[in-house]
């Protein structure tokens, strides 16, 4: 397939729905062998959806908090495509919309929002590297507006969100000199998660689209998607250790 | 400064925490220092309650804690699970539980929070990804609560030393860690140089500052 991300492969955690499904299309439009990390059967879906769209990939099942799973998804790229470019870090909790008072957070969904985010990421970043380092690869790490800013509602997302921004800066030092790099990405997207939020709070959307310059929730595909193709691109191998807002504006005092 | 104040500093008896601790006496608070790994909620509720005892009705919590494995510099695709799970997840949940026990007992008297995130969390550092990482993580926690507790009076803020200075000893700080520009021309001092910041957060004029961090490095980090 022609496109900025031709021959590229890149392994995308949750990608099963949401805006991992949405940043899955986008990579595989523009040429992109996308591995679909994802614990559950969706996974299929996207995959079904970026063959109807012409593209290629497969669904390697992937809870991204154990070890070997990450790995077996690294080992599915190499299967497909011989190579691993780029590794998408995706994947949160199923709770992570959930809202929740500090003095509420118990053990269990401390350790939900921790073993997919940051416990993922350090699983990710031990199964790409060997691989990312022999193509000069780049590895993405979704944060989020809270993760800056910090969020009343949802405190521990938050928290592990800016935790991965520590991560990225750090890494993106570490891994330099293999010529890898290593970015954070912060959207806003209009996604189930969000949708669900908004179910248990009726005023949310309104008030987010004040605070939000373009009045709008980013488009997973059309929207979030595209700033992922141009740092997972040729373009982008000098830029590392940045967080990049695609938030509609929401965010302007980094 | 802080006479009549009531303060209790996690870490304070060793390194940094102890230096604040100090620090803080001599702007003339009344200061305990609590000691632990803070691994469950009820640690941490339980140190706090015993300084309340012993010193009466707490108006600061300064979260001071590092667990010195933290600081180990290593590659972190080297660095084993448990050593991630100490260095990183550990040290949030150590947070977590703290502004959980400090909540408690500044419910309905308002009070201040403060906790200590090197700089690493905001210029990153090679060789330390999972305490970046946690501290970086500890800046989203404290703007956070921030935001849940502004309307019970609570003000939560960090304060960012260079990390060196969360060594136990810092003389004795890991290779790697050296400073590379001084603006202002010396190492910091714990004592000296960042617990009077502290204590401004914690005194009267500081009431109006919440989900601030504050670099106090000499001008190392000018970060936005």
């Amino acid at each position: 397939m022609t496109g900025s991300l031709a021959d590229r492969s890149i392994l995308v955690t949750g990608a099963g729905r949401g805006l991992g499904r949405g940043v899955a299309l986008a990579c595989a439009a523009a040429g992109a062998d996308i591995v679909v990390a994802s614990p559950g059967e969706n996974g299929a879906e996207t995959v079904a959806e970026i063959e109807a769209h012409g593209g290629s990939g497969g669904w390697a099942r992937c809870d991204a908090t154990v070890a070997a799973d990450v790995e077996g998804a690294v080992a599915a790229a190499i299967r497909r495509s011989g190579h691993l470019d780029a590794v998408i870090h995706n994947a949160t909790s199923r709770r992570s919309s959930e809202p929740v008072r500090l003095d509420d957070v118990d053990e269990a969904l401390w350790d939900e929002h921790a073993s997919v985010s940051l416990r993922g990421a350090y699983h990710c970043a031990q199964a790409a590297l060997a691989q990312l380092r022999a193509r000069r690869g780049r590895f993405i790490l979704m944060t989020s507006p809270a993760g800056i800013e910090g969020s009343a509602m949802l405190p521990v997302y938050a928290t592990v969100k800016g935790a991965l921004r520590g991560f990225a800066k750090s890494l993106a030092r570490e891994w330099a000199p293999f010529g890898v790099t290593v970015n954070a990405v912060s959207p806003l997207a209009e996604t189930p998660a969000m949708t669900s939020a908004y179910e248990k709070d009726p005023t949310l959307e309104a008030r987010l689209a004040r605070v939000v310059p373009m009045g709008h929730l980013g488009d997973p595909e059309t929207e979030i998607g595209p700033a992922i193709v141009f740092l997972a691109g040729d373009g982008a191998g000098f830029i590392t250790g940045q967080t990049l807002a695609v938030d509609g504006g929401r965010f302007m005092t980094l | 400064m802080l006479a009549g104040r009531v303060i209790v500093v996690t870490g304070g008896g060793t390194g940094i925490g102890r230096a604040i601790a100090l620090g803080l006496e001599d702007a003339h608070a009344t200061v305990t220092s609590v000691d632990g790994d803070f691994a469950s909620r009820a640690d941490a509720e339980a140190a706090l309650a015993g300084a309340r005892e012993a010193t009466g009705p707490l108006d600061a919590v300064v979260h001071a804690v590092v667990d010195p494995a933290a600081l180990t510099t290593e590659a972190l695709v080297e660095t084993a699970a448990a050593d991630w799970d100490r260095r990183c997840e550990a040290i949030l949940r150590a947070a977590l539980h703290c502004c959980q026990a400090a909540r408690r007992e500044l419910s309905g008297r308002g009070g201040r929070l403060v906790l200590v995130t090197p700089t690493i969390a905001l210029t990153g550092a090679a060789g330390l990804v999972p305490y970046a990482t946690a501290v970086e993580g500890m800046r989203a926690m404290a703007k956070s609560a921030a935001r849940q507790w502004g309307d019970q009076g609570i003000t939560v803020n960090c304060v960012a030393p260079p990390v060196e200075l969360m060594a136990p000893e810092h003389a004795a700080a890991p290779p790697g860690l050296a400073l590379t520009e001084r603006p202002l021309g010396r190492d910091p001092d714990a004592r000296a140089d960042v617990a009077p910041v502290v204590a401004l957060l914690i005194a009267d004029p500081g009431h109006f500052v919440t989900g601030a961090t504050i670099p106090v490095d000499g001008g190392i980090v000018m970060a936005p």
